[in-house]
């Protein structure tokens, strides 16, 4: 039975995991920006989350709160950080030491303003049910698993059938194409930092119910998507999305067999093997070298 | 005061000694390792055991330290030969984390959270170091002697084979350079030194943990030879001083409480590196953007 509620709370931690992969994919696939400051929006939308409701606003109104603020900064940082750097340098590797500055500036602020202990917030929400002998499931597995699935349907038919989804699309594949089409890359691009942003929410929210935030976790959900990523092979979003799950699995179940120390240590193993022989990722076309 | 200031000049010469390795990998040979404070790490627990199960000699300890750092240096040149860009970076975190973790992990080695305590202090030829004027001077030695190397290879044909590659691998490799050959030198040599900065270390806080070896330290190391100007020699000389010299300087601003310096040093720090990529790529002491 033990595996059995693992396995179940590794499908929740691993359906948020998977939204939260989607949206740093979604932006690196469109835009070609290594945003390694996804996990600090993260973090972000979870505190204004915790604030709003702290303030006792409503779930509703604390979720468009951190909806706001994840999109904002999401904007901000594309307009303020990545896009001066492309203007006059462009190398993978300034983009990606000032994202880490970014992460570090929101670490520290978070810390600042809420101190570094665990926060959470207690909903009825998390309080488990028993659905068979021994096996407890709250409402928020079952919130988790509909949002997640709501939310990659309607990604998938905007990308697949929307204008502009379908220029997100054209942006990752040929930029200078696009512009000759009348389409603008820079709007493009917001809007796939807009979406990508947005997709860290839910994950946020429902991680703040759950499991708690605390600053570091910025950091944390960053290197999970980004092992996601690389997993599910770079930019693929189908890919990160089934990778974040696999890891949400992988992470929780081996907590059955090993210390609990070793969860993230098994996550970075899978990546470490995978760079090494398969760096396409599952879903990928061949294009590390 | 003067013992504060002595501790402090020890630790930014261990710390100038760990820059200018990363600086062979990041600055010269373009291989974006965060992962630094791994051999950091092997180094000063390498050191650490010489020092407490055979001999604190220092020159002994140094030599265990760059040998099972360079070793190791293996597991980072192995996806640097595979992979490059944002690939091998995130390898190098993988990497980072997977070490943090048996660092912690493998307490009959590391001794785990508590650490490796009561390091004795160090002699050489057994004559005792243990004065703080006399080992800093140690390791003013042993950074002399990595700027003298670097600057040395650098200049050699090594070196210009390596900046070769890091400004085109294609071309390099067009031009005959034995391009797998190079990366693992790079990475060897770094690690290496990255090791005897480790048993420095060992020796210079008489006790080692994994806390001094984690992802943020990495980020540190990182930070400096940025911050400073990678590709130069000063450049992570200059990086480390100012990272080095900021926390002490944050602790004399009146009203700001104690507790609140750690995070507000971070703060500065992170903004630094952020507005420094966007006005400044190159570092400080870096040539301008688009001059390279």
């Amino acid at each position: 039975m033990l595996v059995l509620q693992l396995l179940v709370s590794g499908i929740e931690t691993g359906a948020l995991y998977a939204l939260t992969a989607a949206g740093f994919a979604l932006i690196f696939g469109a835009t070609r920006i290594f945003h390694f400051a996804h996990g600090a929006t993260y973090a972000l939308a979870g505190y204004a989350f915790v604030f709003a409701s702290r303030l006792g606003l409503t779930w509703p109104l604390g979720g468009l709160l951190a909806l706001l603020v994840a999109v904002g900064f999401g904007l901000f940082l594309e307009a303020a950080v990545y896009r001066p750097i492309q203007r006059h340098h462009g190398a993978f590797f300034t983009i990606f030491v000032a994202a880490f500055g970014v992460v570090i500036v929101v670490q520290s602020l978070i810390e600042l303003s809420f101190g570094r202990a665990f926060v959470a917030i207690s909903t009825p929400l998390t309080r488990a049910h028993e659905i068979l002998p021994g096996l407890y499931i709250a409402r928020v597995f079952w919130l988790a698993i509909v949002v997640a699935s709501l939310v990659f349907v309607s990604l998938g038919a905007f990308l697949a059938r929307t204008r502009a989804g379908i220029g997100l699309r054209a942006l990752s594949e040929n930029p200078d194409l696009l512009r000759a089409f009348g389409l603008s890359a820079r709007r493009l691009s917001a809007l796939a930092f807009a979406l990508g942003s947005a997709l860290a929410v839910p994950g946020a929210v429902l991680g703040a119910a759950t499991t708690g935030l605390s600053p570091a976790v910025g950091a944390h959900v960053m290197l999970i998507s980004l092992a996601a990523s690389v997993v599910g092979g770079i930019g693929s979003l189908r890919g990160a999305a089934l990778a974040g799950l696999l890891l949400g699995i992988v992470e929780t179940l081996v907590v059955a067999f090993l210390d609990t120390q070793w969860s993230e240590a098994a996550g970075f193993v899978v990546l470490f093997v995978f760079i090494l022989f398969r760096p396409s990722g599952l879903f990928g076309a061949a294009v590390a070298r | 005061m003067i013992a504060y200031l002595l501790n402090l000049a020890q630790l930014a010469a261990i710390f100038g000694l760990l820059s200018v390795s990363l600086n062979i990998l990041i600055g010269y040979g373009g291989i974006f390792s965060v992962a630094h404070a791994v051999f950091f790490g092997l180094g000063a627990y390498a050191g650490a055991h010489v020092a407490l199960d055979l001999a604190p000699d220092i020159l002994l300890a140094a030599l265990a330290a760059a040998l099972i750092a360079g070793v190791f240096s293996a597991l980072l040149a192995l996806p640097a030969l595979r992979v490059r860009g944002e690939y091998f970076v995130i390898a190098s975190l993988g990497l980072q984390m997977l070490a943090t973790t048996v660092f912690t992990e493998a307490s009959d080695v590391t001794g785990g959270l508590g650490g490796l305590v009561g390091i004795p202090p160090p002699t050489l030829f057994g004559v005792s170091l243990a004065d703080p004027l006399v080992f800093l001077l140690v390791c003013l030695g042993a950074l002399a002697l990595a700027l003298a190397v670097v600057r040395l290879l650098m200049r050699g044909s090594f070196g210009r084979a390596l900046m070769a590659l890091r400004d085109s691998e294609s071309a390099a490799e067009a031009l005959g350079k034995n391009v797998p050959l190079l990366k693992t030198l790079a990475v060897l040599l770094g690690g290496a030194g990255a090791g005897i900065a480790g048993a420095l270390f060992a020796f210079q806080e008489a006790f080692v943990n994994v806390e001094s070896f984690t992802l943020d330290q990495s980020v540190l190391i990182m930070a400096m030879v940025i911050i400073g100007g990678a590709g130069t020699l000063a450049g992570p000389l200059i990086g480390t001083v100012l990272l080095l010299a900021l926390p002490a300087a944050l602790t004399f601003i009146p009203g700001l409480p104690p507790t609140d310096i750690g995070a507000v040093q971070q703060l500065i720090y992170g903004l630094a590196m952020t507005l420094l990529m966007i006005f400044r790529p190159a570092g400080l002491a870096g040539r301008r953007a688009g001059q390279r």
